[in-house]
C-alpha cells in the first residue's frame, strides 16, 4: 500500500504529512497531528461537528481525504488564536454560555467565522443558515445564534 | 447570609470549562491515543431473537492487523445486571452473548486489532450460525400466555420481590368508580427516544506497569461504572483507576456499563490499550434508547371536576434487558397518578421484556413518559365535564400535607403557583377562586 | 479491505483509463458526502477508488439556450451561477454549507433514496446526461438514466461526466418538505416547469423526489396539465394524478400513506404558486 506525501498549509504553517491512501483530514489531524480540536462525532458528515475550513470554505473534514487538499489552506479550530488572542467568536461563545458539553464547540465556531469573514453584518437568518449543518444537543441553539450576532457587533462589521 | 457576602449566588457565573471548550483544549475520550493503543470492534447479532449455534474466526483471523477474537468464555463474570449495586437482582446480561441473542445489535464477540479499519474489516468476516427464533416487539404480546419466554427465570416481566408488577393500592378504586359521575378513560403510547449526543459512547482502557488499568470513559456513572466492571472482571475495585471528566452529551445515554467492561478486559488481555468507540450508527441503533411506554387510565370524575379515583396500568417496554428499567419502573409507579389529590388510586406498573433494543434512563426517566399521559388524561377530563383545562388542574392540585398514593406526605408543592405563574407568562387570566390559591391551604376540597 | 489506493486523475481520460485497469470494483466517488460515511462505518471496504474532483468536471458554461455542468461542480457553484435559478433553489435544499461545499451535481444523482432532491430540478427542466466510458461518449436524457432503486443505466468503466441543462422558457417552482426545516431527507421534494402561451399551458414537467425508488416525473400529472389553463379544477385533478402515479414507501422519515399525501398538498401548492 503506497503512502503519499501531501503538503498543505495547515493554521498558517506549510506542512508535509505521509499519510495511507483515503486517510480523512480528520483522522490526519486528529491522529498523526494531535490537533484534537476538530471532532468526530458521526463520521457521516451529519454533525458537522469535524467542520474545518478549507481555503477559507467550510468542509466536513470526516469526508476529505487528504490527498484532495494538497496545495490548500487548512484552518482549524487551534489556528483561530492569534497571538494567544481569542478570536472574537471565542469570547462571544464563552460569554453567552453558547458552550454546554462543548462537543459541537469547533465546528460551530469555524462555520461562523466562514460566515463573519465573508459577511460581517449577517442577519439571525442569515447565522440559522449558516450553521444548519452543524448539530447541537444540549443547548438548544438560541445562545448559539445570539454569541454569533455580538461576535459580528464586536467586530464592528470589519471581519476578523 | 448577607447578600454582600455571596459571591457567587445570585451572580452569573461563566463555566468553568468553557475556555476548553472555546480553543478546543477540552479533553474527550476520543481525544486520547497511545502509541500502541489497539482498537476494539463488537460483533453483533443481525436478527432480533436467535439462537447462536457457532462462531468461526477463521477468515477473521486471516486479516492484516488481527489482533485477537474475545467470547464470553473469556469473560470472568459474563452475565450482570447492572443494579446489582442497589440490591436489584438476578444477573441477566451477558457481557458477551452465550447461547442466544435477545435483540439485534447485541454484543456476540470482540475483535481487537491494530487499526479501526482492520477491526471493521475482521469483525465483517466473522461468520456466524444462527438459528432465528420468533421475535416478541409489543408489551402486550410478550405478556400473553403463548408469547416466547425470554428471560432465564421464565417470565417476560421482571419480578418486583415476587410480584409481576410494581404494585400501589390506596383507598377502593372499584367502589369509587360506581360513585363518579363519569369514567374518562385513555391509551397512551410513547416512543423509544435516542439520546443521540454529539459525542459517541466510548472508553479507552490502558493497564498500567503497577499492574492497575487506567481507563477513560466518558460514562455519566464513574463509580457504578468501575464498580460493575470490577465485578464483571472479578478484581479487587482498587485494580481499576477510572477516569472521567467531559461527557459529550449524556442525557443518561451514558449510564449503562456498556463499553468498559470489555474493552478493559482487552486491554488485560493484551497488555496494550484498548479503545472501544460507538460508531454513529452503534450509538444509534445498539446503544440504550429511553424505554418506549404505554399506559392505560381508567379515571372516576365527579361533575365539579374533582377526580376521585384513578386506575392506570402500564407497561415499560425494556428492551432485551433490564438496565435501568426495573428502577424506572418504581420510580414511574411513584408517579404515574400525577401531582394531584386523588383519593383512590391503583397502579399495576410492569417491566417488560420484549426483543427491543434496550431501553434506560433518560431525562426524567420513568416520569416524562408518565406526565406526557397525565396531561393529556386532564384535557380529556376537561373536556368530559364541560370545564376548562386551567381550571381542572387547580381544583384537584394537590397541596401540602397530602397524602400520595404510595404513602408519601406531600411537602413543598408548589404545583398550584407554577400553574399561576404559567398562566400570567402567556397572558392567561385565571378566574380569582384560582389566583388566590395555594399550595398551602389545607381547607378540604 | 482497507483502501490500497486512492487516484486522483487529472482528466476523464485517465480517470477511464484507470476504472478499465482496476476493474468494476474500484469505487468512484467525487465530493464523497455518500461513499465517505460507507467507508468510515466499514459499511463499504474497497480497495481501490478514484476521486474525480481534479479530472477537469468542474464547470458551468453556457452554449446557446443550454447551460453544460460538469460533474464534479459543488452544490455551492449552483447557488452562485444565474443562469437558471431553479438550480441554485433545488441545490438550496441539500444539505448544509459544508455538504453543498463538497457535494456535487454527478454525485447527487447517486444519492441513496430519498436523498437526491437536486435532480427533481433536472428532470423537470429536460435535463441530459452525458455519459463517457473507453467506448466513447452517449448522451441520455435524466429520466432514462434512473432504471430503478439504486440502479442507473451507466455501465461498467463509464463516468458521469456532464449534465447538459436547457434554459427553462416558462415559470419554474421548486419546493420540499421535509421533518426539518433544512438539511434533512425530503418527505416529498418536487420542481416544476410550465410554459403558458396567453392562458393556456402549453408545456408542463413535475418531478417528484422522495415517493419513488428513485426522483421520477409525473407524467400522468403533467397530461392533465398540458392544454389546461391552470384553473383550480386542472390543479385539483394534477395534484391527484400526481399522488396516484408516485409509488412512496414507508421508511423512518415518513410513512408510505403521508408521503402520498403530501405529494397531492405540495404539487397543488406548486402549481398555485404557478398560477400566481
Amino acid at each position: 500500500m503506497a503512502s503519499k506525501i501531501v503538503s498543505f498549509t495547515l493554521n498558517g504553517r506549510e506542512t508535509e504529512v505521509i499519510v495511507k491512501p483515503l486517510t480523512t483530514l480528520q483522522k490526519l489531524l486528529r491522529e498523526q497531528l494531535g490537533l484534537t480540536a476538530t471532532k468526530a462525532g458521526c463520521k457521516q458528515g451529519g454533525c458537522g461537528s469535524c467542520t474545518v475550513l478549507v481555503d477559507g470554505e467550510p468542509m466536513m473534514s470526516c469526508l476529505l481525504p487528504v490527498e484532495d487538499v494538497e496545495g490548500q489552506e487548512v484552518t482549524t479550530l487551534e489556528g483561530l488564536t492569534q497571538n494567544g488572542e481569542l478570536h472574537a467568536i471565542q469570547e462571544t461563545f464563552y460569554e453567552k454560555f453558547a458552550v454546554q458539553c462543548g462537543f459541537c464547540t469547533p465546528g460551530m465556531v469555524m462555520v461562523a467565522k466562514a460566515l463573519l469573514d465573508r459577511n460581517p453584518r449577517p442577519g439571525r437568518a442569515e447565522i440559522v443558515e449558516a450553521l444548519t449543518g452543524n448539530y447541537c444537543r444540549c443547548t438548544g441553539y438560541e445562545p448559539i445564534i445570539q454569541a454569533v450576532e455580538e461576535a459580528a457587533r464586536r467586530t464592528n462589521g470589519h471581519g476578523v | 447570609m448577607t447578600q454582600e457576602a455571596l459571591k457567587v449566588v445570585g451572580q452569573s457565573v461563566l463555566r468553568r470549562d468553557g475556555m476548553g471548550h472555546v480553543t478546543g483544549k477540552t479533553i474527550y475520550v476520543d481525544d486520547i491515543n497511545f502509541p500502541d493503543m489497539l482498537h476494539l470492534k463488537m460483533v453483533r447479532s443481525p436478527v432480533p431473537h436467535a439462537k447462536i449455534k457457532g462462531l468461526d474466526f477463521s477468515e477473521a483471523e486471516k486479516v492484516p492487523g488481527f489482533v485477537r477474537a474475545l467470547t464470553y468464555q473469556d469473560v470472568p463474570k459474563n452475565v450482570y445486571t447492572i443494579l446489582c449495586l442497589i440490591g436489584v437482582g438476578p444477573d441477566e446480561e451477558p457481557v458477551l452473548a452465550e447461547d442466544k441473542v435477545l435483540y439485534k445489535g447485541e454484543q456476540i464477540a470482540a475483535i481487537v486489532a491494530e487499526t479501526e479499519e482492520a477491526a471493521m474489516e475482521a469483525v465483517s468476516k466473522v461468520r456466524l450460525d444462527l438459528e432465528e427464533l420468533p421475535a416478541v416487539l409489543d408489551v402486550e404480546d410478550a405478556l400473553r400466555p403463548d408469547a416466547p419466554i425470554l428471560k432465564d427465570w421464565g417470565t417476560n416481566y421482571f419480578v418486583y420481590e415476587g410480584h409481576h408488577c410494581r404494585r400501589v393500592r390506596f383507598g377502593d378504586v372499584e367502589k369509587a368508580f360506581e360513585e363518579a359521575d363519569n369514567i374518562v378513560e385513555g391509551r397512551y403510547q410513547t416512543s423509544p427516544i435516542e439520546h443521540a449526543p454529539t459525542e459517541t459512547t466510548g472508553c479507552v482502557a490502558k493497564p498500567e506497569a503497577d499492574g492497575r488499568v487506567t481507563v477513560y470513559t466518558n460514562t455519566q456513572a464513574l463509580f457504578f461504572t468501575l464498580d460493575n466492571t470490577a465485578l464483571i472482571l472479578q478484581v479487587p475495585f482498587q485494580k481499576l483507576h477510572f477516569v472521567g471528566g467531559t461527557v459529550g452529551g449524556g442525557f443518561g445515554g451514558k449510564v449503562d456499563v456498556i463499553v468498559e467492561p470489555i474493552a478493559t478486559l482487552a486491554a488485560m488481555k493484551t497488555g496494550r490499550p484498548v479503545k472501544y468507540k460507538f460508531t454513529r450508527e452503534e450509538e444509534m441503533r445498539v446503544s440504550s434508547s429511553r424505554g418506549a411506554w404505554r399506559m392505560y387510565y381508567k379515571d372516576g370524575v365527579m361533575k365539579d371536576g374533582r377526580i376521585i379515583a384513578r386506575k392506570v396500568t402500564s407497561y415499560a417496554d425494556a428492551g432485551a434487558y433490564n438496565r435501568h428499567t426495573p428502577y424506572a419502573v418504581t420510580k414511574h409507579a411513584a408517579n404515574v397518578a400525577g401531582p394531584y389529590r386523588i383519593p383512590n388510586v391503583w397502579i399495576d406498573g410492569y417491566c417488560v421484556y420484549t426483543n427491543r433494543q434496550p431501553g434506560s434512563a433518560m431525562r426524567g426517566f420513568g416520569v416524562t413518559p408518565a406526565s406526557f399521559a397525565i396531561e393529556v388524561q386532564m384535557d380529556k377530563i376537561a373536556e368530559a365535564v364541560g370545564m376548562d383545562p386551567w381550571a381542572v388542574r387547580f381544583i384537584n392540585a394537590y397541596r401540602d400535607g397530602d397524602i400520595k398514593p404510595h404513602q408519601k406526605v406531600v411537602e413543598d408543592a408548589t404545583l398550584i403557583e407554577v400553574i399561576q405563574a404559567a398562566a400570567e407568562l402567556v397572558g392567561h387570566e385565571l378566574p380569582e377562586e384560582f389566583k388566590k390559591m395555594k399550595s398551602s391551604d389545607r381547607e378540604e376540597v | 479491505m482497507t483502501t490500497q489506493a486512492y487516484y486522483l486523475p487529472q482528466s476523464v481520460d485517465e480517470a477511464i483509463s484507470l476504472l478499465a485497469e482496476h476493474g468494476p470494483a474500484t469505487l468512484v466517488m467525487a465530493g464523497g458526502t455518500i461513499a465517505m460515511p460507507l467507508i468510515n462505518e466499514g459499511i463499504s471496504l474497497p480497495e481501490k477508488v478514484v476521486g474525480l474532483r481534479q479530472a477537469g468536471l468542474n464547470y458551468v458554461s453556457r452554449s446557446n439556450g443550454t447551460v453544460e455542468i460538469g460533474a464534479t461542480t459543488t452544490l455551492t457553484r449552483m447557488l452562485t451561477q444565474e443562469e437558471i435559478p431553479l438550480l441554485g433553489q433545488a441545490a438550496y435544499h441539500v444539505g448544509g454549507w459544508a455538504i453543498r461545499n463538497m457535494g456535487t451535481v454527478g454525485g447527487n444523482l447517486f444519492a441513496p433514496p430519498p436523498a437526491g432532491d437536486f435532480a427533481v430540478a433536472l428532470l423537470a427542466l429536460d435535463a441530459q446526461v452525458v455519459l463517457v466510458g473507453e467506448d466513447g461518449q452517449r448522451v441520455l436524457p435524466l429520466a432514462e438514466f434512473y432504471t430503478g432503486f439504486m440502479t442507473t443505466a451507466l455501465t461498467p468503466g463509464e463516468l458521469v461526466t456532464e449534465l447538459r441543462v436547457p434554459v427553462p422558457k416558462g415559470v419554474t417552482v421548486y419546493l420540499k418538505y421535509g421533518r426539518r426545516q433544512a438539511n434533512t431527507p425530503a418527505i416529498v421534494s418536487l420542481a416544476a416547469h410550465l410554459v403558458l402561451d396567453g392562458e393556456k399551458v402549453t408545456h408542463a414537467r413535475l418531478a417528484l423526489n422522495g415517493v419513488g425508488a428513485h426522483p421520477l416525473r409525473a407524467t400522468r400529472a403533467e397530461g392533465v396539465l398540458v392544454g389546461s389553463t391552470l384553473d383550480e379544477t386542472a390543479i385539483t385533478e394534477a395534484a391527484a394524478a400526481a399522488a396516484e402515479e408516485c409509488e412512496p414507501f414507508t421508511d423512518p422519515i415518513a410513512s408510505e400513506w403521508y408521503r402520498r399525501k403530501m405529494v397531492n398538498v405540495y404539487v397543488r401548492r406548486a402549481l398555485a404558486q404557478v398560477a400566481g
